[in-house]
């Protein structure tokens, strides 16, 4: 059973509430600085890095929306050691990924304090700016998808989030609770030791967990769980081929912006940018020759499927990749059902934990025999 | 045969040992002639596709890693290809004359009646040869034609008649192309002028199919060699997909039974010796016939002494025994019943339950051993070298790879007595090194290399392609190539600037041929399509060279690649085209290859020995013998180590005080070794060829870099301890180390001792204990128990013993004991002795005496333990200091316990001695003498070429995730912390690619393999082949 402090919003609303708890984190000096979304005027709720003692008006870490999967820049935060100590507020999602950038090196965990956050989804941006220009407010969502309601005009939640079995994270110093908690209340759950550290640090006084939390998670999760294997179970019937697949990748162009805004595309600089896929004039006049035509832009398709090798084993599932296509390919879909295959094959869950070697960080001399074929 | 002061050896024997020798020798830089009285090279290990303890065939491992350019690596398996070597197969050596140096030899080339170079091993020839009999590779498991292939798995195929089944029909000679076959074909005998002979010709195997004793067995065909079963699980051999097969009626074998000791351990047969190996050979296939034949199949096997005594062995035993479920039965078989139905039963006593059972069984494997030695004899006649009364070539008593009064004549693997892969790689190393040693001394040159310069090529020059083809053998695919229409396809691609038809590249002739051809072709690439391009790669790349091309720019296809991988076309002009197009998928990744030069590294030549006992001494003195300067480091005051210091005599006649007097005495006067007694190394950094190792003097505390090439750990062990058997509790309880010392000084008092009693594996082989057989203890045990009974007679000595380890000809030592009236009584972990001090404070010993199976207490005057061997704690500093593994006992870890079991994967360090493993010193020494050969074939030159091909870091696209550090299978890339990137050991790296699968984005690169190359040549065979669908 973990220990927790309570934080109330009777008195004050939710946001201010949230806000007076990080801002004593900063105060008593247990954190140099904080990565917390808050909302940019009427627009979206962006990751905003605060040092001074004060939260800026409308840090709102519950928003329901995710313009950038904060993993990426809680990787720059990270990667090179500061001597600050940075609290990162992250969902699940974020979570995970970033904590397979740092088995890749690109982010570090040693001065870091991962503030995790329950979750019930996110918007779409578009959707999101909808939502709040009818006047909705975080404290209302949370209400609605807490009772599992439908919301008001026509606005959903990403269908990643819908499918996502991770409402929380096993990864975090602190947890952000709502499941468990009273409808007035907000649960700070010390989650490790650091942790638990960092609450006594700033002098408050915890409790125990109460235990209606840890059924509310099972409950959501199982939820979620069976949503999951629902929607798989639908994308493998429709996706069964490779034409199937081309099909559904038909309409890309080239823009990458799928895998900008991936928080485990890591490389510097991808491979299809690079002069391996410099195509000569000759070449694409000699393609076409042979098969009658040649759709164009070229590697489209190729492009999909070695950017699907690279991230399965890393994939987390935050569904980025679909919000950033400008044709609305349902990358997510396919992205997902690859990677719950290769991670189940390796016996691996990109986020689980630090000391999980990434299946391809491994060499192993006897390996998938059955699909090698290597006879001993 | 040009050059006479060439060196050039002898290896009589292509076995593992023999391959062993002849790649080290050729990479010394001597010539070498490797003859083989089979028709075959890798002697027993060609029919075996698993060893332990990986149950993988891992031959290939014994290949050099640095300068793997220069050897074309290959499967070792099918065949060995050095430019150094000469294999002969199929020859015999008659004579033997001249004087150490200066050797006149004989051979007699026997006759195949298929001239092998012109055969294309397209194969017609088996298909239509009429007659059919038993394969004798497979152990009539399988049948074979009149003309066939010896080692199924050989390649190039390497065919023969077996005359005394050919009925001359003449329908080979029919299909035969190439024309082939030759009836007439006679014995040649040549002579050859060699330096030294290292004669390596192996055991051979107890056969049960003639022997007398085997008779009471072998009922049925379903009573099989242990060699004969390895056949059953090769899918060359008798071997369907998941099923081993009875050979009676080809139904699945599912209750097997091993019988060990066939032929061995039998003094009415006069083989009163242990083979040594058929232990852990049973083990390996009772586990492998789990393996192959499915999870139903049980497998027992019945034993006198489980003997697993080397490193690892015990702890694959309990695993066989504990996680596969192998059943080992202490029984010695008396024969088996052949039952109406064809199962062959076996009746048993268990000591475990004292009762006897009848079981049956659908196959029984005989464990043969050893047959006697008649090689010996025939070499003793031919050498003139001496026999012991054994029968065997007598070696000098500390070196078993040198034989006495034939000096430049050594001896190698399991024609010292069988012996597994690990002693037959260290072996062959030490007798090579032996050998190296040897033509030192008499002034012999290593072969004079050619060398020829790299041309320097334009960089920044657009590709313009030559393509030369080989037509000598226009056999290439069943109708041959349409050669004209071949050319027009590949002028047709772009870059292509010239395609050459030529005749016998491989000649001096062919050579000249294209040398005159490319004089004026202006080109900077080079493809030649040749057969056979691994036989011959060295010369052709040498060729291009000549003729002004950069070799990383040159390209050598095989023009039978197509057929050997089975493709198969009746039309000569799609045949040709399909060639053409692998051509043309070439061409294209030709143009794409940059000039890559060759990675030089600079070699310091002076070797670092660590540990001055007798391995340590030995090694130094190696090295020295082959003008190596060495820095010998003690932590003692003294050299000699523990059995230099302390030991008189050994069983095996070996005298290691005065014998260490000897080594001493070397050192001192040798002006090679620098000698740094009292001193511990603290500091070591670098890699082969540079290292920088700082030592500490203890009593001064003066601090010394050394810098050195290369590094031996000769660190030894100690003498294990127990808290076991009231160890502490009495000074009447000795340790065998303590009795041996007590008995030479005299102060080990006898008079009126009644009982003395030993009790092996004191404290060893058993879980959270020493868990390793320390292989000398029974030795020792019985070398003191000998000692007593001869000092006094009427003492009764019992020796309390789980398996009796007295391997080879230890085991007469075991007979001479019993002769003597020692007691040998067995016990198991279940019931092992009790020891209670009794008042007067002698041992009381209790345990179960198993001929009348009831429970024994005496009186010792003496208990005598056998506490093991233990490893040296230094190791665990020079582990860290080194990056180097240890084993969980704490021993050095080699990379491969079989085929390279003194190196480590970091390159230039060895291990040798008790630092490996606990090992009797005989072996010791050998892995002295083999790890000091390992270390001067790097450190013989100053400068050692690496390789051209060694993967590369693209710093602008590198992330650091590391990910390619960790994968790296050899150790080769490093992250260095300083300078923040990655870096490569040219040395270490393989070019195996591990890197860029890991890479994400091509920073991680081997050149000649890049992306871009490698889709081009897909696109190229992908476009090619729609051409043949519209064309």
């Amino acid at each position: 059973m973990t220990k927790c402090i309570e934080l109330s919003f009777t008195q004050v609303d939710f946001n201010s509430q949230l806000s007076q708890f990080f801002s004593e984190l900063l105060d008593k000096k247990v954190l140099d600085g904080i990565m917390v979304p808050v909302r940019q005027g009427e627009g979206l709720a962006m990751q905003t890095l605060v040092t001074k003692t004060k939260l800026p008006e409308g840090a709102d870490p519950f928003a329901p929306v995710i313009p950038v999967n904060s993993a990426k820049l809680a990787s720059t935060l990270t990667a090179t050691p500061t001597g600050k100590r940075v609290g990162l507020v992250m969902r699940s999602c974020e979570i995970r990924a970033f904590i397979e950038l740092t088995k890749l090196n690109q982010a570090s965990l040693d001065e870091a304090l991962i503030i995790g956050l329950d979750c019930f989804g996110r918007f779409e941006n578009g959707d999101y700016k909808k939502f709040t220009a009818a006047g909705g407010t975080t404290a209302n969502f949370l209400e609605k998808a807490k009772s599992d309601e439908a919301f008001s005009g026509d606005v959903h939640l990403c269908g990643a989030c819908t499918i996502c079995e991770f409402p929380t994270t096993d990864i975090a110093d602190l947890r952000l609770g709502l499941l468990g908690a009273a409808n007035d209340k907000v649960i700070v759950e010390a989650y490790s030791e650091k942790g638990q550290q960092a609450l006594t640090d700033a002098n408050l006084t915890l409790t125990e967990t109460p235990s209606s939390r840890e059924a509310a998670i099972k409950k959501l999760t199982e939820v979620r769980l069976a949503k999951r294997d629902e929607a798989f179970a639908a994308y493998h019937e429709t996706n069964d081929s490779f034409d199937a697949l081309e099909n559904m990748l038909a309409d890309c162009v080239n823009c990458y912006n799928c895998r900008v805004a991936c928080p485990v595309c890591y490389c510097k600089e991808c491979v299809f940018v690079t002069d391996t896929f410099r195509h000569k004039s000759e070449q694409l006049i000699g393609w076409a020759d042979k098969g009658g035509s040649l759709k164009l832009p070229t590697d489209t398709f190729f492009y999909h499927l070695v950017r699907m090798s690279h991230i399965s084993t890393m994939c987390t599932g935050c569904g980025q990749c679909t919000s950033a296509c400008p044709n609305d390919i349902a990358l997510m879909p396919i992205f997902r059902t690859a990677a719950e295959k290769a991670q189940t094959r390796f016996d691996y869950q990109a986020g689980r934990s630090v000391d999980e070697p990434q299946p391809l960080a491994v060499f192993e001399f006897d390996e998938m025999i059955e699909v090698t074929g290597q006879e001993k | 045969m040009t050059d006479q002061k060439t060196g050039t050896v002898l290896v009589a024997g292509a076995g593992i040992s023999g391959i062993k020798a002849a790649i080290e020798l050729a990479e010394s830089g001597y010539k070498v002639l490797l003859t083989d009285a089979s028709s075959q090279t890798g002697g027993i290990l060609s029919k075996l596709d698993y060893q332990f303890p990986s149950d993988h065939c891992g031959m290939c491992r014994m290949l050099p890693m640095v300068g793997r350019e220069y050897s074309s690596e290959y499967c070792m398996r099918k065949s060995l290809h050095h430019e150094n070597i000469e294999i002969l197969p199929f020859t015999d050596v008659q004579s033997v004359d001249g004087k150490a140096g200066e050797f006149t030899v004989e051979l007699v080339r026997k006759a195949r009646y298929v001239r092998t170079e012109e055969c294309n091993g397209v194969g017609k020839c088996l298909e239509v040869c009429p007659v059919e009999v038993d394969d004798e590779f497979n152990y009539g498991l399988t049948k074979r034609k009149a003309i066939y292939q010896p080692v199924p798995h050989n390649a190039p195929h390497m065919l023969m008649i077996d005359m005394d089944a050919c009925t001359n029909c003449g329908a080979c000679v029919d299909v035969c192309y190439p024309g082939a076959i030759d009836f007439a074909a006679k014995d040649k005998v040549e002579t050859r002028e060699v330096s030294a002979i290292v004669l390596a010709s192996g055991a051979k195997l107890y056969n049960i199919h003639d022997a007398e004793d085997a008779k009471s067995y072998v009922v049925s065909k379903d009573v099989v060699s242990a060699l004969a079963f390895e056949r059953m699980l090769s899918s060359t051999g008798s071997y369907q997909k998941d099923t081993i097969l009875r050979p009676s009626d080809g139904k699945p074998a599912k209750k097997i039974a091993w019988i060990q000791c066939m032929g061995s351990r039998n003094r009415r047969q006069k083989r009163e010796y242990c083979s040594s190996i058929c232990c852990m050979f049973a083990l390996k296939e009772a586990v492998l016939a789990k393996e192959k034949g499915g999870s139903d199949v049980e497998t027992t096997i019945f034993y006198m002494d489980m003997r697993t005594f080397g490193k690892g062995f015990h702890r694959y035993r309990t695993k066989a025994v504990e996680e596969d479920g192998v059943i080992l039965i202490r029984c010695r078989v008396q024969g088996v019943i052949k039952l109406p139905d064809g199962q062959l039963q076996i009746r048993y006593f268990d000591p475990e339950t004292n009762s006897f059972f009848t079981k049956k069984y659908d196959l029984v494997v005989m464990s043969t051993g050893q047959e006697p030695f008649a090689d010996h004899q025939k070499w003793s006649q031919i050498t003139g070298a001496q026999l012991s009364d054994r029968g065997m070539l007598t070696t000098e008593r500390n070196s078993n790879v040198r034989l006495v009064h034939s000096p430049g004549i050594f001896i190698c693997g399991s024609l010292m007595g069988l012996t597994d892969i690990s002693e037959a790689m260290s072996s062959g190393i030490a007798a090579a090194g032996e050998t190296t040693s040897f033509l030192k001394s008499i002034d012999v040159v290593r072969s004079k290399e050619e060398i020829v310069t790299e041309p320097i090529s334009e960089l920044n020059e657009l590709p313009k392609v030559a393509v030369v083809i080989c037509q000598c053998k226009d056999s290439q695919g069943a109708e041959g190539l349409d050669l004209d229409l071949l050319a027009n396809s590949l002028k047709k691609y772009s870059g292509v600037h010239v395609v050459h038809l030529a005749m016998s590249i491989c000649t001096s002739d062919g050579e000249h041929q294209i040398m005159e051809a490319m004089q004026d072709h202006n080109c900077n690439r080079l493809l030649i399509g040749v057969c056979q391009p691994y036989l011959y790669r060295r010369t052709v790349k040498n060729l291009c060279k000549k003729a002004g091309f950069h070799s990383s720019l040159t390209k050598i296809y095989d023009l039978q690649s197509l057929v050997r991988r089975g493709a198969q076309e009746p039309d000569r002009r799609i045949w040709t085209k399909k060639v053409a197009a692998e051509l043309g998928s070439e061409i294209e990744s030709l143009k794409l290859k940059s000039a890559l030069p060759m990675r030089i590294m600079t070699i310091n030549q002076t070797a670092l020995v660590i540990g001055g006992g007798m391995t340590g001494m030995q090694a130094a003195i190696s090295l020295a013998e082959k003008n190596v300067p060495v820095h010998l480091v003690e932590k003692d005051k003294e050299l000699g180590g523990l059995v230099g210091r302390t030991v008189h005599a050994t069983l095996d006649g070996l005298t290691p005080v005065s014998c260490a007097t000897d080594l001493r005495l070397k050192i001192y006067e040798s002006p090679h070794i620098t000698l740094h007694l009292n001193s511990e190394v603290t500091h070591s950094k670098g890699s082969l060829g540079a290292f920088q190792t700082k030592i500490v003097n203890k009593d001064t505390d003066e601090k010394s870099w050394l810098h050195h090439g290369a590094t031996i750990f000769a660190t030894g062990a100690h003498e294990g301890s127990t808290d076991e058997y009231c160890f502490n509790d009495s000074d009447k309880i000795l340790t065998q180390t303590e009795v041996r010392s007590g008995l030479h000084s005299g102060s080990f008092d006898l008079t009126n001792a009644e009982n003395v009693v030993m009790v092996q594996c004191a404290g060893s082989r058993e879980k959270g204990k020493l868990n390793y057989c320390s292989r000398i203890c029974c030795m020792w045990a019985v070398s003191n128990a000998i000692s007593i009974k001869k000092k006094s007679p009427e003492t009764r000595v019992i020796v309390l013993y789980r398996d009796l380890m007295t391997y080879g000809f230890n085991e007469l030592y075991y007979t001479e004991a019993r002769k003597l009236g020692v007691i040998f009584v067995n016990f198991n972990l279940n019931k092992k002795p009790e020891v209670s001090i009794s008042e007067e404070g002698k041992p009381q010993v209790s345990f179960i005496e198993t001929v009348i199976n009831e429970p024994v207490t005496l009186e010792a005057d003496y208990l005598v333990l056998s506490t093991g061997v233990a490893a040296e704690p230094a190791n665990q500093s020079l582990s860290k200091i080194f990056e180097v593994p240890l084993t969980e006992d704490g021993f050095f870890q080699e990379i491969d316990s079989k085929w390279r079991p003194l190196e480590f994967r970091k390159l230039g360090i060895f291990v040798a001695g008790t630092a490996h493993s606990p090992l009797p010193l005989r072996d010791c020494l050998m892995q002295a003498r083999a790890a000091a050969q390992k270390t001067y074939s790097f450190l013989q030159g100053k400068e050692l070429q690496t390789a051209r091909n060694v993967s590369t870091v693209r710093e602008a696209l590198c992330v650091r995730c590391k990910i390619c550090v960790r994968v790296c299978p050899y150790d080769a890339r490093k992250y260095d912390e300083t300078e923040q990137r990655i870096t490569v050991d040219s040395a270490a790296c393989q070019a195996c690619g591990m890197c860029t699968v890991g890479c994400r984005n091509n920073a991680a690169q081997v050149p000649g393999w890049s992306d871009k190359q490698i889709m081009t040549m897909v696109d190229q065979k992908l476009m090619a082949d729609l051409d043949f669908l519209t064309t």
